[in-house]
């Protein structure tokens, strides 16, 4: 073999070590095995978050309001209609955020993210579940989903 | 009483010899860069670039026709070697013992020893046949021997220092040295005494907060 060809050879397996690496971080950084699915109810935000590698584990999420902290609770309140979907294998992977402070009247995102462990708990990563949930929220503070429409035409953008 | 460095006749060849060092260069930005982002501390991962560098630095050599003797584990040019390196050694130690005594004053005193700096002198030999045996023979090969080729040297061992701006100046100044030594009498043993030597007054004389425990790489932020 030439020197000229030990070197492509060479280039090659470090290629696919560091492509190998990288895509294997990703997958444990950001596991796409994490599903959910969130909405805004009257006082709060509502949804259920599964990690179908881990389907008997119960999620922590992490909820961002305009881009700021809001609360963290665990995904294990009951949710049959998850498990009737064929989404989980139980129905406890629902989550709830109430008694928040109420945002200023207007329109507001939130974002609901699951939290999850790699590394031995060495390294942790938020991802988010489902889509950006869009509301408004009226004089009374109570919130307000976004009609079909107006959804449709955000997630267009 | 220098060693024979092969023949290069042609562009192509010069541009090879080039490539070799940066495939050997990328070897080491790869472990230390991108194997401790993606996989932490893992030593077997660790173990794929290193290995990869080291097969292709033997191919290399047995390719071009190089001997042990060539590269520099030789005996019969030592003291000569260590007779170039003695005062460069000692006067950067001790402008390395001035400098440190002068930034800490009174609080100066050498660290305590420990046994994982029994390993630097093994530590030390292996870089510098990285370093001199492969590289400085390849920057030869491409740029000739003489100014460009030790500047050339230097600026890789440099580099593969970064991001700790100390190590990546004293390595610059000391890579121009040792690099200079080398194309005269080429011998390993002697460039890793002297190596190893620096390394240690730098780890037992210098502060952890401006020497970061010798670190590189990504580790350097961790």
């Amino acid at each position: 073999m030439k020197l000229a060809h030990a070197l492509i050879a060479k280039s090659m397996a470090e290629l696919i070590l560091v492509a190998a690496l990288a895509v294997s971080f990703y997958l444990a950084a950001f596991p796409p095995s994490i599903h959910g699915w969130g909405e805004a109810r009257p006082h709060g935000i509502a949804g259920w978050a599964v990690n179908h590698h881990k389907p008997w584990a119960r999620l922590q999420v992490q909820l961002f309001i305009d881009g700021k902290f809001e609360a963290s609770t665990m995904a294990y309140r009951s949710r049959p209609d998850v498990v009737a979907a064929g989404w989980s294998k139980d129905e406890w992977h629902g989550y709830e955020f109430e008694a928040l402070a109420t945002p200023a009247p207007g329109r507001h995102e939130a974002r609901v993210y699951a939290l999850n462990s790699s590394r031995h708990g060495a390294q942790q990563t938020l991802q988010m579940v489902g889509d950006p949930i869009w509301f408004d929220v009226d004089d009374q503070g109570i919130w307000h989903p976004l009609p079909d429409h107006e959804l449709l035409t955000r997630r267009g953008q | 009483m220098t060693s024979r460095v092969p023949d290069t006749n042609t562009k192509s060849d010069q541009a090879l010899a080039g490539w070799e060092i940066a495939s050997v260069v990328i070897s080491c930005l790869i472990a230390e860069w991108v194997v401790l982002a993606f996989a932490g501390n893992s030593k077997g991962v660790l173990a794929i670039p290193v290995t990869l560098a080291l097969a292709f630095m033997v191919f290399s050599h047995r390719a071009r026709g190089e001997s042990l003797r060539d590269i520099g584990f030789r005996l019969d040019n030592f003291v000569a070697a260590t007779r170039l390196l003695l005062l460069p050694t000692v006067l950067t130690g001790a402008l390395m013992l001035l400098f440190v005594w002068l930034l800490r004053g009174p609080e100066f005193r050498l660290a305590p020893f420990r046994l994982r700096l029994l390993t630097f002198p093994l530590w030390a030999l292996f870089q510098q046949y990285a370093l001199q045996g492969f590289i400085n023979r390849r920057a030869q090969l491409a740029l000739g021997r003489g100014l460009k080729s030790i500047l050339a040297v230097s600026l890789v061992f440099s580099l593969v220092h970064l991001p700790n701006p100390l190590l990546a100046g004293l390595t610059l100044i000391g890579g121009m040295l040792w690099s200079a030594v080398y194309q005269r009498t080429p011998n390993l043993f002697a460039l890793a005494l002297s190596h190893a030597t620096l390394s240690l007054l730098l780890a037992l004389s210098l502060p952890t907060n401006l020497l970061y425990n010798l670190r590189v790489g990504l580790k350097y932020f961790g």
